[in-house]
């Protein structure tokens, strides 16, 4: 499908980059498909750019070329709701948030997403985990 | 708002499957034990609140140079 977004210009998605998450992002329950389009050329970064809303667009990470000692645990009902039978299939990215001074990575709300299904969901952590973690190559 | 008083190892049952019990009052802070199905899940508000407010903040808006965006180290 071709989208006309504010951050991409007008690109052309294929359907296999589409994820769709049924209970949107916390604070924006309404933005429920998004497509994941690689940003730079080593699949360390991703724009999640909502194709309910061209205007909306988030930047994402993998966290753990920055995070190596980071390790998500999923409670048992985001592990239902994203139907993971094998967590090989999960993939992690953590929203960024760009300032003036800094670009932080959301640690305590990752985006988890079945690979298999491309169903995804905005997981809410246990544990003393920074919205805002420096990005700092390691 | 419904408004109940309990006391410690009182509960309060929501929609016949959460079960709220009151473990420990200490001075103004109440221990809660919560007892719900698997599908439910149970996070404190301001946890919420928080991604919230940082998801609005992690939208882009404007234009972003992706070259201030950290390289990660090679072999990382």
């Amino acid at each position: 499908m071709l989208i006309e977004s504010e951050q991409l210009g007008a690109v052309e998605i294929d359907d296999t980059k589409v994820l769709s998450f049924p209970d949107g992002l916390l604070g924006f329950p309404d933005v429920t498909r998004f497509a994941l389009v690689d940003a730079g050329d080593d699949a360390t970064y991703f724009w999640l750019q909502s194709l309910d809303d061209p205007q909306l667009a988030f930047l994402a990470t993998v966290p753990w070329p920055f995070f190596p000692e980071y390790e998500p645990v999923l409670s048992d009902s985001d592990q239902d709701a994203l139907d993971l039978q094998d967590p090989g299939d999960a993939m992690v990215l953590c929203l960024l948030t760009i300032s003036d001074d800094a670009v932080t990575a959301n640690l305590l709300g990752p985006l988890v997403v079945n690979a298999v299904s491309r169903t995804g969901r905005q997981v809410v952590l246990d544990g003393d985990l920074p919205t805002r973690a420096p990005l700092a190559a390691i | 708002m419904l408004v109940l008083s309990r006391r410690t190892n009182e509960s309060i049952v929501i929609g016949g499957e959460i079960v709220v019990t009151v473990l420990e009052i200490k001075g103004d802070q109440v221990r809660l034990g919560i007892r719900a199905p698997r599908h439910v899940t149970v996070h404190r508000e301001e946890i919420h609140a928080e991604i919230q407010r940082e998801n609005r903040s992690a939208a882009v808006v404007g234009d972003v140079d992706l070259g201030r965006l950290p390289k990660p180290s090679a072999g990382a």
